[in-house]
């Protein structure tokens, strides 16, 4: 693959800190088009950081992030939000908003002054709603939807926006794991039949492996190894990233590695 | 995805059946403003008042109806109006459904101008204190967006902070000068508890444009405004920008107050109460939140004005005592559903 014409996205030498506090140092990475990226690392190693830079959400000190080629400082917010979607980590909206009501938000980078709403609006509203499978619950109150449900409903308004690049900052957190499958199977559905390019940041190192076109390394600020699961998963690297010594099998079932961590290193 | 074209009907037809609510908020505050005219400490009959209001013959009736009842009938539920959709931003703005602009400290702004501007600066008549009103609740919300501004990052929490703070100062000013002024005490008392009663025409036809502005400019916000009901980094994501939308509905938020404190002084918990009912009758998106607020707030406060006339009768009780009364009991339920 031409690896400079298939990257949707590419991080150019980003620095970014909070005061004194280096978060991302000269990081560099780019992400495939089509394809799903997962960013995993310990805590605090910056990885939720640089998702939020990808989408403008921080200001870099240095560096930037070619979105198409075009550097993403240059677009105005909307023109950005109709390009890359991102789903934060532990979202927030109004225990009484219904379903249908969070699933419009995703429709404001697509409104103007002069033509406010339309049957586009409206498609994407209902085909977003139908494909996460929470149009039969439209009109319930999102304080009263499972854990599960609540996920669903804000894909879905991420999906609303219409976007090429859907990025989501631990989106499995807090969910069973029938629920964190379902969630992850949605997202895989979205990227093979959709094509739409994936960002996800993880913390389960097997559902990463699992699910990931490119699994990413994040430690200090920087990528600290990129590649296939296979190529990844490694324990003398997850020793390295991780500080945990761990054994790597192949999953009999999808023929992926996973790693049975033991102890602390 | 064949169930799309079955779904694509539906939000359409919400709209539609939002109507009937209008359509019934619309029909009630005529009704509103009709018993504002024909109840009171006289009582008319509907003939006389329509009579009344072309008569100007000097009667008798004349004078009340079109001299004292016609003037409250439409100062009344124009400043409802604008407290009710001032309270709908003022809660999606701080994310707080017990926020209201009292709680940005523009009530008690504009309490401190209009004492300040009577007891400093001398100014006795009606329409110089209803000014100073005005200004005091612009300059409020100026000093409570920069302050919070300026702390690092404009969040919901510390516009209440520095409101709630603001607000405190401004009334203990307030309480300092009613202390040490006897001789005004009647009057400022009278004007800091809000009221409809013996305002003249012309402060509903000051008023009226400003509160058409505030208006405008806040239905241009609508769809930011929903999305800001989300926290900052889903409203960021999604393209709104943040500083620049807050401090438009500053805006939109202190002209609307800035009028209806002018026209009637500080009507207490009228922009607390409002937006819950609204709420409940058309749903969260601003467009409807709005809409339905300016209609039910213009009736809230029209009945709490014919109420004001009956509830100690044949003396008239301040308003802002009646909606105080109701918007107190109404934040005890919503805390006690909010814990249950």
């Amino acid at each position: 693959m031409d690896d400079q014409m298939a990257n949707r996205i590419e991080v150019k030498a980003l620095s970014l800190s909070y005061g004194p506090e280096v978060v991302l140092d000269a990081l560099s990475l780019p992400i495939p088009s089509g394809q799903i990226t997962v960013l995993a690392g310990p805590n605090g190693c910056g990885k939720s950081t640089l998702l939020r830079a990808i989408r403008r959400l921080h200001a870099p000190q240095s560096g930037q992030v070619l979105l198409d080629a075009e550097d993403i400082s240059k677009l105005n917010g909307k023109a950005l939000g109709r390009r890359i979607g991102l789903l934060a980590q532990s979202p927030s909206a109004p225990q009484d908003m219904t379903v249908e009501e969070l699933v419009r938000l995703g429709r404001y980078p697509h409104q103007a002054m002069m033509q406010p709403w339309g049957a586009g609006d409206d498609a994407a509203v209902a085909a977003a709603m139908v494909g996460t499978g929470v149009a039969e619950m439209r009109q319930r109150r999102i304080g009263s939807l499972s854990g599960g449900q609540l996920q669903r409903a804000w894909i879905a308004m991420v999906l609303a926006q219409e976007t090429d690049v859907i990025c989501l900052d631990e989106p499995v957190n807090h969910l069973d794991m029938a629920h964190q499958l379902d969630c992850l199977e949605l997202v895989t559905r979205l990227n093979k039949e959709q094509g739409r390019t994936i960002v996800l940041v993880l913390h389960d190192l097997n559902l990463a492996a699992r699910y990931a076109d490119q699994l990413v390394f994040v430690a200090d600020g920087k990528v600290r190894e990129r590649g296939t699961p296979e190529t990844m998963m490694r324990s003398d690297l997850i020793d390295e990233v991780f500080n945990v010594t761990a054994e790597i099998i192949i999953d009999p079932v999808h023929k992926r590695p996973i790693c049975i961590p033991h102890r602390r290193s | 995805m064949t169930s799309m074209v079955e779904g694509m009907s539906r939000p359409v037809q919400a709209d539609r059946s939002r109507w009937p609510v209008y359509a019934a908020l619309a029909l009630g505050l005529c009704v509103a403003m009709l018993a504002s005219l024909t109840l009171g400490y006289k009582l008319y009959g509907l003939d006389k008042v329509w009579a009344a209001l072309f008569a100007h013959d000097g009667s008798e009736t004349a004078t009340v109806i079109a001299g004292l009842r016609l003037p409250r009938a439409l100062i009344a539920p124009l400043a409802g109006a604008a407290l009710g959709m001032a309270g709908v931003m003022v809660q999606t703005l701080s994310r707080n459904r017990i926020a209201s602009p009292d709680t940005l400290g523009l009530n008690a702004g504009a309490s401190m101008a209009v004492v300040l501007a009577m007891v400093v600066f001398g100014v006795g008549s009606l329409g110089g204190l209803s000014l100073a009103a005005a200004i005091g609740a612009l300059l409020t919300s100026i000093i409570v967006f920069g302050v919070a501004a300026g702390a690092g990052g404009l969040s919901p929490l510390k516009i209440v902070l520095v409101g709630v703070t603001f607000a405190g100062l401004a009334h203990a000013v307030v309480e300092i000068v009613l202390t040490s002024n006897e001789a005004q005490l009647q009057q400022l008392l009278f004007w800091l508890s809000g009221a409809f009663v013996d305002r003249p025409i012309s402060l509903f036809f000051n008023g009226l444009p400003v509160v058409l502005v505030g208006a405008a400019l806040a239905f241009t916000l609508t769809s930011a405004l929903d999305a800001l009901q989300a926290d900052d980094a889903t409203a960021a994501s999604l393209g709104v920008p943040l500083l620049a939308v807050r401090g438009l509905t500053f805006v939109a938020v202190s002209l609307l107050t800035g009028a209806a404190v002018s026209m009637a002084g500080p009507v207490a918990f009228v922009g607390l109460v409002v937006p819950h009912a609204a709420r409940g009758l058309v749903g969260l998106r601003h467009r409807h939140q709005l809409a339905a607020a300016a209609l039910v707030g213009a009736i809230y406060t029209t009945l709490a004005d014919v109420a004001a006339r009956f509830v100690i009768y044949p003396v008239e009780a301040p308003v802002g005592a009646i909606t105080a009364v109701v918007g107190a009991g109404t934040l005890v339920v919503l805390l006690m559903r909010r814990l249950a």
